[in-house]
């Protein structure tokens, strides 16, 4: 009996398995996953858009890329603890770029996918329902944005994916060919934005999402940087090579009335945007995505997921924003003493999660020139106040050591929250006693008579102990009454793009002849910079109020004509170590006349002597290497690999 | 024949003729094919299909000696008997000459592919959890690789190298007759009645695309019919200590690195005068026990067998700790005359507990800290010059066992059941129907209490949970049709159909902030702070398999074998249009020993060749990667508006196939000098074509990867196996030897875009899959060694040398400075290795020895490597002891601490990594003895009483690594795994890195049976 009955079922199920679900049992249905597919609908437009927003942070706010933007200019070079990735964007004999050491290749690593998912998503939406032209159109501005900076920083780079020109591709090809510079603006650039300007609405549809003014920065920044491209002052070579003609016929001159006229018209039509009271309130922590800034990656303290990073300890990897780690020196080796005699050490300025500490890696520096040229002036202009620490101050109670006040230089008394350690604006009139060595202050810092501070003078200033970067500092409300969460990474938007920008391109296109408008003359225009840049309401750095307009002065100061090199240095007061410098410098073709020898003390504590090291910028650099990983996965010919890349790195 | 019956009469004038029928003492059913021979003569017959025999025998005195493979040999004085009918009781202790090929059983002479069987109780001459670690070094072919040295982790298998570069390349684990779904952990090895290993196409044939890469079949332990019931248990129990510590720097020895580099100096917690030993505060003694009680019998028709297991291993790392417990049964039962029933189920519920204790953070605590405040208490941190980590003890973890823990509890059922019908009529034909239900489920739950394991006291705390079903089902539906024509043609023919289903789903979610550490993390609800469910964390996937096979196998006389079969599969997994592949095998054997020039040689007794070709394939994808996959980035727009992001990265491919392997197999058994040495040789050539790959596409084509078929690679390889008895019984003493060398040779034959080489996922044409692409490191550079600054700009004395394969300039300088293209493609694989065992016994003692060896190759340790962060020789963390280079010490091995730096490592420090992996290691060291002689001992009962004590992982010899390390040399990780960077190495290349420290054992142990 029994066993006739498991024949029966035995043989049912052969049969139902036979008959009825051969085919089930090899067709695939997956439930956990997207396929590209998605896109075809309108979830999947929406999911496709938000990508482009992340992908940002896999570029911006990660560190060894905003090392290529700065280490090598004017505004950083290598500092103590720095390891080969910084040493070889310097060019000054510690190391050198190659198709490996480059780090530009993260943004190569980034751009590429996201350009595809645009693709997709702009060739897709057409046949959703329900997709509105803006969203398209952010989609547009994305595409754009990646191509612009690929052009920037490589030259001409591929047009197509796979499946033609600037289709989505779904095709897995091994092989690439690149398109030359003005086909990449003409092609690719010029027309995205161009329909974004258009179709973008002028309120962002979220916090921080594309509007029609940040198209215009682009659009007028991609016509000033390819005028400049045509116009080729110092004979840069461009790669893959092509004569210096425009598709369409224009010249330069005509790109630089474009980017200006562009750039006047957002200025005019602003939308919800415009310029911040005053330069320390644009890079106050709790004022962040504020109504200047029209492009960021953004971050949360609100949700480790959506975060994409951790909000206990980061490790320094996209898609964190670790940025501001690099140019943060390791502030905690300060030591003060809670006896007069010394006997009991204490570290008085700890690891805290505030915009003026944060988590030191001593990766960059800023070279002495910043000091004394680039922020010469340092109390009208509230830039400096405004972008560095330069006063560390005692913050042991958060830290659990419950002394009211410490031993500090000249064996004075310091209190909790007072000036531990000062970089001076100047150099003082009495010689400051510097130490052998690390010293009493254990970083080398000296004393002067009667201050309770350990201090360091601008030309005192080491790849070791330098002012901090505020601007980009660290900001958390979690803190409670503690030191906070200082080894996360920042959980702040990394800022990309700002109104202000508009000014100094309608500036810079003035400078290079584009005809001004009445009353937007290029020195009209560096002065409505120059004129906020006078306003104070907070000393930072004091630590108190203070209601000062210097605009006055500050316009008074403007020269009479601005020429390129003033736009520049007005433009890394504005901007510094926020990543423009690099690109500022090629688009300009200014780099080496800019960068190619500067001062700054070793890396030793104690070391005061300014050294003056020399940098070989060579044409051949204005290009970064196509990154390894790239030529690696080619299957091309060696020869067609070699003409792959730039010259100057086969 | 008759003529010779008539001239032979006369002579046989005493003669008298018996006959009988032979029958199985157990079903009573006649046994045909069985060699009954008159004791002293040459004279003798064989059973006919029925069991019937006629013989003449020379007088009353005679001797019937019967025999038969499987059974105990009888010897019968015939008397004046004229009839003699015989039951032969099945020989337990000759099972291993019959066997296990799938779908079947063969005797040992008549199979004809490559199989190697070892049985359950020389599995358990190496006492261990894990079957994994009782089988390293005891089949040629087959290697066990350590993964890690976790309690519980089972080892990677890897049946003639490796094939695919992509697909696993993990065996197939048939456990009782049905696919194992399962983890091999799962398994007690105290249930293995014996493993037989397919290594060759014709043999894993049957299996098709799941035998790709061999197949392992488990038989357990079943009752015996007719037997009495009989209990068992075996336990052992045992300790593990450190077999080595890490070879991290003293205080003075990291005092004088870090002054060397000159780039640190002492944070406020160290001191010059100071020297710990982190390893020495947290390790602690581990424990390995083992019970296993068991209970097995038969009635006429039928049996049982049942039991019950216990296993505990306690890592030397704090709350590490395997506890798994098992029960599994199995009944066969006969209804009527036709129809057997049997039932199989394993069960295991386990806990593996304590992966939230990494010992990086001890291993780079500086040495120069005082783990104690003034007043003796513990510091919560510990100030190093860019680092504040967390400081913890034995004591701190084992304080907060509640409040810091990471544990997986996992509950396997693994079930067949079959039905076979003798089909009435058709003598031979059998119809059998399989089904295996199988289900494995797995929790995880990790807490982490508020500040615990990091610099601030207030860091909230943090829970998950995360849980995986498998669900499997596999029918099988076998004409089988067995049968002796004319005594001597032996036919097995087996047709099958089979479908099969795997169904997988986890999911995990996370949450900050729970309010009560109480809850740890078995209320994620109340969490106060963020509750993730992360979408990449979510998983589903089904894939489905179809097949149609049909075997025959055919012998004559036990002298010529042949084999033949042919599968075809279908899979879920591959794209459409391509989801079917037929393939063919056939394998053929001489058994030149049974000629009749060899029939009488003293010195041959087997001489068996086999010829074996097979195609087999491979599907072992990852379900839907024929349809491109989006991946997901989420991201905040402001504060509060959440969203998740989706974008291309794997793109489709429609036309996704089956890989395929052909293999060629050539083996010679042999068998001499009256049985004492036996052993096996075999050659092998298996071709591997569309090869599955994840290919890595350029950055351009706008996504990171599609999955392909591309390129062909190779395997060819030579094993050997022989066993002696050396001596047999000589005043007492008998002596066993075995020993088993192989090595493997694997090449990628090409690529299928005709490229020679593909840089980014380190495949070269004519060299092994398991190749390192990275600069060889020819030494350091010197005060005055030329052209330093042209091939290392921004160089120093001291640095790393590297190889340099440009061009030179008429004046002999070099062109260009060192780059990729200079680095060099170095092979992983080892030259041969094998294993070897030794038994000696006298009088009731025995002892075994049982070892590994492997010779060549490269060993990647990633402590020593840039990517394991602890070789930094800047002095900002600990550092392995390493003899660097000072402007005094120059002849040294590693570079010039604080030198030129690639990150946060020395330039080239990846290739500081790299050591010759040769080893020789005695694994298990086994003193026993047996009680069976002993009258009190059978007085009370008691069958079978062994007691043993033994020592695991004794001691390591011709290892450079051990020379310079004192560790252990075996790897203990993924590449991907237990280092701080993880990116560094495929995963496919196993590595040593900071795991668990490997142990040294000491086991006692009984074997009881009444």
């Amino acid at each position: 009996m029994k066993s006739k009955h498991i024949k029966k079922y035995t043989a049912a199920a052969l049969v139902a398995l036979l008959l009825g679900s051969c085919s089930e049992i090899l067709e695939e249905q997956p439930r956990s996953l997207y396929e590209p597919g998605f896109f075809r609908t309108e979830r999947g437009v929406n999911g496709g858009i938000t990508s482009m927003y992340a992908h940002l942070r896999y570029i911006f706010g990660q560190a060894y890329f905003y090392n290529t933007t700065l280490t090598g200019t004017d505004e950083a070079t290598w500092a103590q603890s720095a390891d080969a990735n910084f040493k070889d964007m310097d060019l000054s004999g510690v190391g050198s770029i190659t198709s490996t050491s480059s780090r530009a290749d993260v943004l190569w690593g980034a751009a590429f996918s996201n350009i595809n998912t645009a693709s997709g998503i702009i060739e897709n939406a057409a046949e959703v329902e329900g997709i509105s032209d803006a969203l398209i159109a952010e989609a547009r501005f994305f595409r754009a944005f990646d191509y612009f900076m690929l052009v920037q920083t490589f030259g001409g780079v591929p047009l197509d994916l796979g499946s033609g020109e600037l289709k989505f591709n779904n095709n897995p090809v091994r092989t690439s060919v690149r398109n030359t510079v003005p086909e990449v603006y003409t092609k690719a650039i010029f027309p995205d934005l161009l329909t974004a300007i258009d179709d973008l609405p002028a309120v962002g549809r979220l916090t921080g999402t594309a509007t029609q003014t940040l198209a215009r920065l682009y659009l007028a920044k991609a016509y000033l940087t390819y005028a400049w491209w045509l116009e080729n002052p110092n004979n840069i070579p461009t790669y893959p090579e092509t004569s210096r003609v425009d598709p369409d016929g224009k010249d330069a001159q005509w790109y630089f009335q474009q980017a200006y006229d562009v750039a006047v018209t957002a200025i005019d039509n602003p939308g919800p945007f415009g310029l911040q009271e005053t330069f320390y309130d644009l890079h106050l922590g709790s004022n962040d995505r504020n109504k200047e800034l029209l492009l960021y990656a953004d971050h949360t303290e609100t949700s480790e997921f959506y975060n994409g990073a951790s909000l206990t300890f980061s490790n320094g990897g996209a898609p964190e924003n670790f940025a501001v780690w690099m140019m943060t020196w390791n502030y905690t080796n300060i030591r003060s003493s809670t006896t007069s005699d010394w006997s009991n050490v204490i570290s008085s300025v700890q690891r805290e999660a505030s915009q003026d500490l944060g988590r030191p890696w001593t990766r960059m520096a800023p070279p002495i020139g910043v000091f004394e040229n680039t922020f010469a002036d340092k109390t009208n202009d509230a830039r400096y106040d405004g972008t560095f620490v330069t006063v560390y101050r005692g913050n042991w109670k958060k830290g659990g050591i419950n002394d009211d006040f410490v031993y500090n230089a000249n064996d004075m008394r310091v209190e909790h929250g007072e000036p531990i350690l000062t970089f001076l604006d100047e150099e003082p009139s009495t010689p400051i006693n510097y130490p052998n060595g690390a010293g009493k202050s254990n970083i080398g810092a000296g004393e002067l008579p009667g201050r309770s501070d350990f201090v360091i003078s601008p030309r005192g200033i080491s790849r070791i102990a330098h002012p901090g970067l505020w601007k980009l500092g660290t900001y958390r409300t979690d803190n409670g009454d503690g030191l906070g969460q200082p080894n996360a990474a920042s959980t702040r938007p990394f800022n990309i793009a700002k109104f202000s920008e508009l000014y100094f391109i309608a500036a810079e296109a003035a400078v290079m002849g584009a005809a001004a408008q009445g009353g937007k003359s290029a020195r009209d225009l560096i002065n409505v910079i120059r004129a906020r840049a006078g306003k104070w309401r907070w000393d930072n750095n004091g630590n108190r109020a203070k209601a000062e307009d210097n605009s006055a002065a500050m316009v008074a100061a403007t020269p009479a004509t601005i020429d390129i090199d003033y736009i520049l240095a007005e433009r890394s007061r504005e901007y510094f170590g926020e990543g423009y410098r690099w690109y500022d410098l090629v688009r300009t073709q200014k780099w080496a006349e800019v960068a190619s020898t500067y001062e700054i003390g070793g890396i030793n504590y104690g070391d005061h002597a300014p050294v003056k090291v020399n940098r070989t910028i060579e044409p051949y650099h204005y290009l970064r290497p196509i990154p390894q990983g790239q030529i690696e996965r080619l299957e091309l010919s060696p020869e067609e690999l070699s003409a792959y890349q730039n010259p100057g790195y086969q | 024949m008759s003529i010779m019956w008539v001239w032979l009469v006369p002579l046989a004038i005493a003669q008298q003729q018996v006959s009988g029928i032979v029958s199985d003492s157990s079903d009573g059913s006649p046994l045909p094919g069985v060699n009954v021979l008159v004791k002293g003569t040459t004279s003798g017959a064989v059973t006919g299909l029925d069991g019937n025999y006629h013989v003449n025998v020379p007088g009353t005195d005679a001797v019937l000696v019967f025999s038969f493979i499987g059974y105990q040999t009888q010897e019968v004085v015939v008397g004046t008997r004229s009839a003699v009918n015989i039951n032969l009781e099945p020989d337990l202790s000759t099972l291993s000459e019959v066997v296990v090929v799938g779908y079947g059983t063969q005797r040992e002479e008549a199979v004809t592919g490559s199989v190697a069987s070892i049985s359950g109780e020389l599995l358990r001459d190496i006492p261990s959890g894990n079957v994994t670690q009782a089988l390293q070094g005891r089949v040629a072919g087959v290697e066990l690789s350590q993964t890690s040295s976790r309690p519980g982790a089972s080892m990677q298998i890897r049946i003639r190298g490796t094939r695919s570069l992509t697909a696993t390349n993990d065996p197939l684990v048939v456990l009782d007759g049905i696919p194992f779904a399962g983890s091999i952990g799962d398994i007690n090895p105290n249930d293995i009645k014996s493993l037989d290993i397919l290594k060759d196409a014709s043999a894993t044939a049957i299996y098709g695309s799941r035998g790709a890469n061999g197949v392992i079949l488990v038989t357990t332990n079943r009752g015996q019919k007719g037997q009495q019931a009989r209990i068992s248990y075996n336990g052992f129990y045992g300790v593990r200590e450190i077999f080595s510590k890490y070879p991290m720097m003293n205080g003075p020895e990291f005092m004088a690195l870090r002054q060397a580099a000159g780039q640190y100096t002492n944070a406020l917690d160290e001191s010059d005068d100071v020297d710990t030993d982190w390893q020495d505060l947290l390790y602690k003694s581990g424990t390995i026990t083992s019970h296993e009680l068991g209970v097995s019998g038969g009635t006429e028709k039928g049996n049982y067998t049942f039991n019950a297991g216990y296993f505990n291993d306690q890592g030397v790392i704090p709350t590490q700790q395997y506890e798994r417990f098992s029960m599994r049964a199995a009944i066969d039962q006969e209804v009527g005359k036709h129809i057997r029933l049997g039932f199989t189920t394993n069960n295991n519920y386990n806990i593996t507990k304590g992966s939230q204790v990494g010992i990086y953070g001890i291993l780079s605590m500086s040495p120069l800290a005082n783990p104690y405040n003034a007043d003796g208490t513990w510091k919560r941190t510990i100030k190093m010059p860019l680092d504040e980590p967390w400081s913890y003890s034995r004591e701190v973890v084992e304080n907060l066992k509640d409040e810091w823990l990471s544990e997986t509890r996992a509950y396997g059922t693994y079930n067949s059941l079959y039905g076979e019908l003798k089909i009435p009529g058709v003598e031979g034909l059998k119809y059998r129907a399989n089904v295996g239900l199988d289900f494995r489920q797995s929790h995880g739950g990790d807490f982490t209490g508020e500040g615990v394991n990091n610099a601030n006291p207030t860091t909230p705390s943090s829970a998950s949970v995360s849980n995986s079903h498998t669900y499997h089902w596999a029918i099988e539906n076998l004409l089988t049709y067995d049968r002796i024509f004319a005594q001597k043609h032996m036919i097995n023919a087996v047709a099958l159909f089979s479908t099969e289903q795997t169904r997988f789903n986890s999911s995990r979610m996370a949450a900050r902030d729970i309010p009560s550490s109480a809850f740890q993390f078995y209320n994620l609800g109340y969490a106060a702070g963020e509750i993730t469910v992360d979408p990449s964390q979510q998983n589903y996937w089904q894939s489905g398999l179809m097949s149609y096979m049909a075997r025959v196998m055919y012998s004559f006389d036990d002298r010529y074998m042949l084999s033949a079969t042919l599968r075809s599969d279908g899979s879920s997994v591959l794209a459409e249009g391509h989801k079917w592949h037929t393939y063919p095998a056939v394998s053929a054997g001489w058994n030149i020993g049974t000629e009749p020039f060899l029939q009488n040689s003293n010195v041959i007794n087997m001489l068996k060749l086999r010829v074996g070709y097979g195609q087999t394939s491979n599907q072992a994808v990852n379900p839907y990667q024929t349809l491109g996959l989006l991946s997901t980035r989420p991201y905040n727009f402001g504060n509060d508006t959440y969203s998740t992001g989706y974008y291309v990265n794997q793109l489709p491919n429609p036309q996704l196939g089956w890989e395929f392997s052909e293999t060629m197999n050539f083996g010679l058994d042999f068998s001499l000098l009256q049985d004492r040495l036996s052993g096996t040789v075999e050659y092998y050539i298996t071709n591997t074509n569309d090869v599955l790959l994840n290919v890595g596409l350029p950055a351009t084509s706008g996504a990171s990867f599609v999955t392909s078929n591309i390129g062909e690679t190779q395997n060819k390889g030579a094993e050997l196996s022989i066993n002696g008895l050396i001596l047999d019984n000589v005043g007492g003493w008998t002596w066993e030897a075995g020993l088993n060398v192989y090595t493997n040779r694997n090449k990628l034959v090409a690529l299928a875009s005709g490229a020679s080489r593909d840089e980014s996922n380190w495949w070269f044409v004519g060299h092994p899959i398991n190749a390192i692409y990275d600069h060889e490191r020819i030494g350091l550079w010197q005060e005055g060694d030329p052209h330093l600054d042209i091939l290392e700009p921004g160089g120093n004395v001291g640095m790393i040398k590297v190889k340099y394969t440009g061009e030179y300039n008429s004046d002999g300088v070099p062109v260009r400075q060192i780059g990729p293209d200079d680095r060099q493609i170095m092979n992983v694989d080892p030259d041969f290795q094998g294993g070897f065992n030794t038994r000696v016994a006298y009088k009731g003692f025995d002892l075994s020895i049982v070892g590994a060896f492997k010779s060549g190759g490269i060993l990647i340790s990633t402590l020593y490597s840039s990517s394991g962060y602890l070789n930094m020789l800047s002095g900002r963390r600990n550092n392995v002891k390493a003899d660097y280079w000072t402007p005094e010490n120059t002849d040294a091995k590693y570079p010039k601490p604080g030198g030129i730096a690639s990150g946060d490592n020395p330039k080239y420090g990846g290739t500081l990594g790299y050591f010759d992996a040769t080893y020789l290691k005695v694994r298990t060291m086994t003193l026993g003895y047996n009680f069976e002689n002993t009258p009190f001992i059978k007085n009370i009962g008691i069958q079978q009483l062994r007691l043993y004590a033994a020592v695991q992982n004794p001691f390591v010899m011709f290892s450079p690594y051990h020379r310079e390390s004192g560790m252990d040399p075996e790897t203990n990780s993924y590449g991907d795994e237990n280092a701080a960077v993880t990116s560094a190495y495929q995963r496919r290349l196993l590595t040593l890195g900071t795991n668990a420290p490997a142990t040294r054992n000491y086991l006692i142990g009984v074997n009881l049976t009444f």
